[in-house]
């Protein structure tokens, strides 16, 4: 495979600058729809990576690790949000947040660039093609968590921390390429099975507490516990 | 063999519950099989503890010393909280809701003995992102929106914690690269001189954020109060009891790795972020309201005192800090089982509004002041003995300023503790207490209340040799 | 030097007579997506005829910066479309005339000139309108700014000649700042030419206008010129995004005249696959409310931002 590499290696780029335009897509959407949508299309990216890298470094388990992202990333979890989470809560157009987007971006521009260098000292296995997940993978970890951190809205709660899971995955296969399958095939699961929960706790919380604005739930405190 | 056994016990169990087969199959399904796993549990730690080799399928599936303790503390607690859960839940009219509670109970418990016997870091992140995911329902359990609230602050957190741990596994497989041990626990203490640095310190502080989250290390504890105090008080006592030593457990696994490059002194954090955790839980232990959220807090408080105490570093500070986490298991399970004792007689969480329990309801207001009394560490009780030998160890390591701090701080937490419990159980009889139509309390509740407070009080005066035998193989398992 | 020069006039014939074609199949495709038939392709021209061949009608309050805009606007892209590559991949005569940075102060020029002919005439819908088109483009200006540094930081030069030989590579044309970059510029055309999200450039409600209302007061020849010289701007900008930053494929790389010639087509056709993506973007996004474009330019600034930061730190 040693002409391709160079073709393998511009096309993980690509996918990693989608990556990367996705995960600033989930800060910079006002729209619930638009938070899935970008979570599909990182998903989309992360899985493509997965198969150049599994191409590239000729690891076949990869591919099969690919096979079942692609079927539950961006498939089965929306599909499972939109079934469990009432669909009221999807039409809703606006997400309250607690910084505006224009400040929200800048955010996401100082963790990228803190991704860059915390992602410095990391060690890389998969080669040269691996070398540009790493950095993108650090930054999508912390932009999925500035997103759940910024964010009211329990759905888009939800998405950060499969932001975060993208993330680490992503920076996961380029420094352990050969982690073993079962390893391998719990991640995607785990997440399914998270999605799961999570769905059925949303409609729960709209049902108990009016309201799936899960920021502002403050009634347990010191003060003004009830009870 | 035994330890696969022990682990599929509960997944039965938790399908027997599932059927509508009555009211009562599904908890004494449960309770037989925690029994059952408790006895394999106690023999496997015995044969550990004496020297055997215990193990199911090599480098996934086998059991040292440190993980033959969590193995039976889960065990015994689980055991402590079915045989509550029997007659605390009977209260529960809806038979379909007592099913899925217990089947999600024997659910949670299989998620949490897997983890003490799998050696292989990354399935041991799975199993604790499984107990984090089975342990929601239960947390919402009551359906209050208190409740809810409190479950989704604890999914959102916990699990985005593990997430961010997710990276720090994988790059912990990576060391495997630098040598020929396998991937386990302790294959990766062979192989930790010869890995870069970066590559364990990057892993080491990933998984600490992430799992720290799970734990409630401050700064994000914010979740662990309402948690542990909204969920039915059998599953608090699991969850304060042995979730968040599981969870303390697999970052202590991480402190000896670490060690043993030689050239990274983990010791000195492992002190900070335990004695902020310590610290801050001891003053917010202070200004509580709610006698549920006051045993949560002191179980930060503990988790702080035994990652102090693994950092403090030494053979003795090593077996205080396995022998704190026995006996924080077992007090507090059975703080958590007082707690929903006095919460069925007095039906709220409040302490301003609970006045005088031991006249209302003596087996309650006596249960609630010996576990506090217990988990504040007062002598001549078994917490007592672990934080004592915990500050000596200190001292003789001439961590002087640590100790200090620890041992301020643990006094503050006494006197909070038992300010807030004094007010409780004595002084004129409460509001409350005269409208308040005597509820008879269930038998098993007491009874667990008696079985779960006899080894705290054996253990304050006698140490039997086998369990000694265990302690110190646990302890081996936290040096390097 | 005499073929250069010829080459560099053929350039600039290119983009005057192209712009209004460019505008009309523009328009077409869109009403025939809306499943409408839509004018001719070839309108355009006929409305500059018609328009050439009318009288003038200028305002008594407005002074000679009203006569003399229209012909700044017209002038400004023709001066641009000299320095940037439309047909060829060397550069010709006018080429070092004046680098990426400089074809973008000549744009803003007209701009310039545009808004204060707007506020000349004393039409209370020239000034609001004024005041929208200078928001628009301050928040446009850092993300100029930001891709031409980044462009010639990464290229290693400013001359949009030299700049295109960068893409030419595999690797660097898949790198993340190239799809970035490539992003960021065009959410720029969208806000500069006043297409949808920003502006709806075929509006006639006057009180939501942003750019169209720098021609409000316009008639008869001095109409013709701000139409065209319009029209040219979006076509400079095109020609920027496509031949400079997205690839030079299709352009003539040899010295002959035949070659040019062929050239010109294969323009066309990249021409057309990014008015089939403008058409796409215009049909399915709603024209955003005045406070939000300030959002939609933050978003294309942390775009280039972020383009900038993996194109130096070389990601």
């Amino acid at each position: 495979m040693g002409h391709f590499t160079p073709l393998l290696i511009s096309l993980n780029s690509l996918a990693a600058g989608v990556f990367l335009l996705s995960a600033f897509g989930l800060l910079a959407t006002r729209q619930m729809q638009g938070c899935v949508r970008f979570f599909r299309i990182q998903s989309l990216a992360v899985v493509a990576s997965i198969f150049l890298i599994a191409i590239e470094m000729q690891v076949s388990d990869l591919i099969a690790v690919g096979l079942v992202d692609l079927a539950i990333k961006p498939v089965l979890i929306p599909w499972l949000l939109r079934r469990y989470v009432r669909e009221e809560l999807f039409r809703r157009r606006e997400i309250e947040q607690v910084f505006n987007i224009p400040s929200s971006l800048i955010v996401a521009l100082a963790l990228t660039l803190t991704a860059y260098f915390l992602a410095a000292p990391l060690p890389v296995a998969a080669g040269a093609i691996g070398e540009i997940n790493l950095p993108v993978g650090v930054a999508g970890l912390l932009l999925g968590t500035y997103t759940l951190a910024a964010r009211r809205e329990a759905v888009t709660q939800l998405i950060g921390i499969f932001a975060i899971e993208n993330g680490s995955l992503l920076a996961g296969i380029a420094i352990a390429p050969r982690l073993p399958l079962v390893a391998e095939m719990a991640f995607p699961f785990d997440m399914l099975i998270i999605a799961l929960v999570i769905g059925i706790l949303t409609r729960i919380t709209h049902e108990r507490v009016g309201t799936t604005e899960v920021g502002a739930l403050k009634s347990l405190r010191e003060q003004g516990a009830a009870k | 063999m035994s330890l696969l056994v022990i682990v599929s016990l509960p997944l039965l169990a938790a399908i027997i519950s599932w059927l509508p087969l009555g009211r009562q199959v599904a908890p004494i399904a449960t309770l037989a099989a925690c029994v059952t796993a408790a006895i394999l549990a106690l023999t496997d730690a015995m044969a550990v503890a004496a020297g055997g080799q215990v193990w199911a399928v090599r480098n996934w599936v086998e059991l040292d010393g440190l993980g033959a303790l969590i193995l039976l503390l889960v065990a015994t607690v689980a055991t402590t909280a079915a045989l509550f859960s029997w007659g605390y839940m009977a209260r529960e009219r809806e038979a379909r809701h007592l099913r899925r509670y217990y089947a999600n109970f024997n659910l949670f418990v299989f998620a949490m003995l897997a983890v003490p016997v799998l050696v292989e870091p990354a399935v041991v992140w799975t199993a604790v992102e499984l107990t984090t995911i089975f342990g929601v329902y239960l947390v919402a359990f009551e359906n209050t929106p208190e409740a809810v609230e409190a479950a989704w602050k604890y999914s959102v957190l916990t699990i985005m914690g593990g997430a961010m741990s997710l990276l720090g596994f994988i790059i912990l497989f990576r060391a495997t690269r630098f040598g020929a041990a396998p991937f386990t626990w302790s294959g990766l203490i062979v192989l930790a001189p010869k890995v870069p640095l970066n590559v364990l310190t990057s892993a080491f502080f990933l998984i600490l954020v992430g799992f720290g989250a799970k734990v409630g290390l401050v700064p994000l504890h914010t979740w662990l109060p309402d948690a542990h105090s909204q969920a039915p008080s059998p599953v608090c006592a699991l969850l304060s009891g042995v979730k968040t030593t599981l969870v303390l457990y697999v970052i202590l696994r991480l402190l000896p790795i670490l060690n043993a490059t030689g050239r990274i002194d983990v010791d000195r954090w492992a002190i900070v972020v335990g004695l902020v955790s310590v610290g801050i839980a001891a003053f917010l232990i202070l200004q509580v309201t709610d006698y549920k959220r006051l045993f949560a807090f002191s179980t930060v408080e503990h988790m702080g005192i035994i990652l102090t105490a693994a950092g403090l570093g030494g053979a003795a500070a090593h077996y205080g800090a396995v022998y704190q986490i026995l006996n924080h298991a077992l007090t507090k399970s059975f703080c958590f089982f007082a707690a929903g004792t006095a919460l069925l007689t007095v039906d709220t969480r409040q302490i301003a509004e609970v006045r005088g329990l031991i006249r209302t309801s003596p087996a309650a207001g006596a249960a609630l002041l010996f576990g506090g009394i217990a988990i504040a560490g007062a002598p001549p009780l078994a917490v007592f003995l672990s934080e004592f030998s915990i500050l000596r160890s200190g001292i003789q390591q001439e961590h002087y300023f640590a100790t200090a701090l620890l041992a301020a701080f643990v006094i503050v937490a006494f006197f909070g503790i038992l300010g807030h419990l004094n007010r409780m159980v004595f002084g004129p009889a409460a509001l409350k207490a005269d409208q308040a139509v005597p509820v008879r309390l269930p038998m098993t509740c007491l009874l667990t209340l008696v079985l779960a407070g006899i080894p705290i009080v054996v253990l304050g005066i006698y140490m039997p040799a086998p369990l000694h035998r265990l302690l110190q193989m646990a302890a081996q398992g936290l040096a390097s | 030097m005499v073929r250069s020069i010829g080459f560099n006039l053929l350039q600039v014939l290119f983009v005057v007579g192209l712009a209004p074609l460019v505008s009309g199949v523009l328009l077409r495709l869109k009403e025939i997506v809306q499943s409408r038939r839509g004018p001719s392709i070839f309108q355009p021209y006929r409305d500059l005829r018609k328009l050439f061949n009318k009288d003038e009608v200028v305002s008594e309050h407005a002074s000679w910066i009203f006569r003399f805009t229209p012909y700044v606007v017209f002038v400004a892209p023709i001066f641009v479309a000299t320095l940037i590559p439309v047909l060829t991949s060397y550069p010709l005569f006018f080429a070092f005339m004046g680098d990426m940075l400089g074809g973008g102060f000549v744009l803003a020029l007209g701009g310039f000139f545009a808004t204060l002919a707007a506020v000349d005439t004393a039409n209370p819908y020239g000034p609001m309108g004024a005041s929208r088109t200078r928001m628009v483009g301050f928040l446009a200006e850092p993300v100029f700014m930001i891709v031409f540094f980044t462009v010639s930081f990464v290229a290693g030069s400013t001359i949009p000649y030299i700049v295109q030989k960068h893409w030419l590579d595999l690797p660097e044309f898949f790198a993340p700042s190239h799809l970035l970059l490539v992003i960021a510029f065009l959410m720029l055309i969208l806000a500069e030419a006043g297409r949808i999200p920003v502006d709806n450039p075929t509006g006639h409600f006057e009180l939501a206008m942003i750019d169209e209302s720098k021609s409000l007061e316009y008639s008869g020849t001095g109409m013709a010129l701000m139409k065209w010289g319009g029209q040219m701007k979006l076509l400079v900008l095109i020609c920027i995004l496509l031949n400079v930053l997205v690839t030079p494929w299709g352009l003539a790389a040899g010295q002959s005249l035949v070659e040019v010639l062929v050239a010109a087509p294969l323009v066309g056709v990249k021409i057309l696959v990014f008015i089939l993506v403008l058409v796409c973007i215009e049909s399915s996004l709603a024209k955003l409310r005045l406070f939000r474009v300030s959002e939609f330019l933050g978003t294309a600034f942390i775009t280039s931002v972020v383009a900038m930061i993996t194109g130096v730190l070389r990601f």
